[in-house]
């Protein structure tokens, strides 16, 4: 039973990983759920925060500032990939991939090299917790509150004039412009709402592991992804709580199923192969049931 | 160019070609010419592929026109994209799941029409002088929909859905209402019912209107106007008293005569 001990000791790491991720997963689900619009651009995004976090802590300035500058940097990315899928009617994937292309030299611009240390500077973590920047449990409970915060805003805002109806666009294009809602605008503000989570994820990310890498968003989409469905098969997606809730139940769920993945001996470096097998799964599940039901 | 006051609607010269230069050339509308005036409920019929839906995309703007002047109480707008127009022009779509949001709920899809032609901000999208307001507009359908605010769209049947588009699209009263072949995709019970509530509304707020129709007893019974389109243009425009003196039978006779005439003048 040597795997609990191991599992054990993962815990408080793993719950704070899974609070760090759940940015990054709520940036993911805003396109798919809500713009039903598939988007890759996290990938980009997320260590575009990290990367204007890093620059600006290196620079001296504080880490709150960092995290609003991270968050402007995202939204202008994000809305950049709608910009490009409206005006070159590109489909939303391919602009995606074109932006977040476009960010890893661009991040690599900002920091003026692949990556940037954080080990000597204030973070939240440090401010916040202590000096070291405090235990797993404790950064896992600042996290979970600064979580509740945007889910919170998050709630409040897609109830309002605005975020209903970028609801509808996402629901219902032909209706919204037929309801008087300028569409793309919409999109250029959703996927620049995205945007923002996922650089906010990233420029968390950035001060927990105390450093910003370019090659931090590879693979944050299919974990992003992963969340959602394993937070949607849990909580549900029937109303708009459980929608904000299934991102962020989802990745921390997700990490402890790593730890326990890793406590029962598999390889870090094996775990996107499982994450890209899970999400298989689940989209092929409805299929496979569909055909069950017509054989059976 | 008409600026007599007493128009409502006037479309003139309206031209439309797909996919020009093409060998799937096709001139859907080549110059629709008509006018109607405040009130006016004007039917529109025309066999398959005559340009009907066509007309009214123009109309709403969901499709542009390549000549030709659409102007909505004396101001053009064939240069404004469909979200602008909607400030003037509402419409129910053929397909019952095309006129709602269906993730969202009764009231939010309410709340989405209530702000039509308004500026939208960040206050909260319902508040409970709106939820009066919806149950006061949804009782007189009968469906019970005005106890169900809070259930989502997907919930509703066809006809369900498209009485709330109805209401949607009148909630906020438009300068012109487009309704096209809105009662086709319904169970006959359904359909009357929508029929029923369509008319309500049309008369008590003297909406100008244009209905698209197959069903000639639907054409022959509702309306003021009619309008007959066949290959792009309207080859029967009968006002109000020569409207009510037609039958279904005489329609189609009308129908024939016209189509008949052309072929010989072609
Ligand atoms: N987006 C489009 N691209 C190409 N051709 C089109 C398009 N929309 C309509 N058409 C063509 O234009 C013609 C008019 O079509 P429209 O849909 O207006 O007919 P309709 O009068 O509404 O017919 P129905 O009674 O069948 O609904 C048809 O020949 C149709 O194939
Ligand atoms: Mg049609």
């Amino acid at each position: 039973m040597e795997f609990i001990s191991v599992y054990l000791n993962l815990f408080p790491v793993s719950l704070a990983q899974g609070a760090v991720y759940a940015f990054v997963a709520l940036g993911v689900m805003i396109p798919f759920r809500v713009l039903s619009l598939p988007d890759l651009t996290s990938e980009g995004t997320f260590p575009l925060g990290g990367a204007v976090l890093a620059t600006l802590l290196a620079a001296g300035y504080n880490p709150v500032l960092g995290l609003v500058v991270a968050i402007l940097a995202g939204v202008v990315a994000g809305g950049a990939t709608a910009i490009i899928h409206l005006l070159l009617k590109i489909p939303s994937l391919l602009a995606g991939i074109i932006v977040l292309t476009m960010l890893f030299s661009i991040n690599i611009r900002i920091m003026g090299k692949p990556n940037t240390a954080l080990f000597d500077f204030d973070t939240i973590f440090t401010q916040l917790l202590n000096a070291d920047g405090g235990a797993p449990l404790s950064q896992f409970a600042l996290l979970m509150v600064i979580i509740l915060l945007v889910c919170g805003a998050l709630f409040w805002f897609l109830h309002t004039e605005i975020g209903v109806a970028l609801r509808s666009v996402g629901a219902n294009q032909m209706m919204s412009r037929a309801q008087g809602l300028a569409t793309g605008w919409y999109i250029v503000g959703g996927l620049g709402l995205a945007g923002a989570l996922s650089a906010f994820g990233g420029a968390v990310m950035a001060q927990y592991q105390s450093y910003a890498d370019v090659t931090m968003g590879a693979g944050v989409l299919i974990i992003g992804l992963a969340a959602t469905i394993l937070g949607e098969a849990i909580v549900g997606n029937k109303n708009l709580a459980r929608q904000i809730a299934a991102p962020v139940v989802g990745a921390l769920i997700y990490f402890q199923v790593v730890a326990l993945a890793l406590a029962l001996g598999l390889r870090p470096s094996d775990l996107r192969l499982l994450t890209g097998i899970f999400v298989l799964c689940t989209l092929a599940a409805p299929l496979i049931a569909r055909r069950l039901a017509r054989s059976g | 160019m008409s600026n007599n006051h007493r128009t409502a609607v006037a479309v003139e010269g309206v031209q439309r070609t797909f996919h020009p230069g093409t060998v799937q050339e096709k001139r859907a509308l080549r110059g629709i010419d008509f006018e109607l005036e405040p009130g006016d409920f004007a039917v529109v019929i025309g066999s398959n592929g005559a340009g009907k839906s066509t007309l009214l995309n123009a109309l709403a703007g969901e499709i542009s026109v390549d000549s030709g002047h659409i102007s909505v109480d004396g101001i053009q707008i064939q240069s404004w994209p469909t979200h602008r127009r909607a400030r003037l022009v509402s419409r129910v779509f053929q397909d019952p799941m095309m006129g709602t949001a269906a993730a969202l709920t009764i009231e939010e899809n309410l709340s989405i029409a209530r702000r039509r032609g308004h500026r939208r901000n960040l206050r909260l999208s319902i508040r409970n002088d709106d939820r009066r307001v919806f149950r006061e507009r949804l009782a007189p359908l009968g469906l019970g929909l005005e106890n169900r605010l809070t259930d989502r769209v997907d919930l509703l049947s066809g006809g369900q859905r498209q009485s709330l588009t109805l209401i949607m699209a009148t909630l906020n009263q438009p300068r012109l209402l487009l309704l096209d072949e809105h009662t086709a995709a319904l169970d006959p019970r359904a359909a009357e019912l929508v029929m029923n509530a369509t008319t309500q509304t049309v008369e008590e707020h003297h909406t100008t209107t244009l209905m698209v129709t197959h069903n000639m007893n639907h054409a022959i019974t509702f309306g003021n106007r009619l309008l007959m389109i066949h290959e792009g243009r309207v080859i029967f425009n009968a006002g109000a008293e020569e409207k009510s003196k037609l039958t279904a039978s005489g329609l189609v006779d009308r129908f024939h005569d016209a189509v008949s005439d052309r072929m010989v003048l072609n």
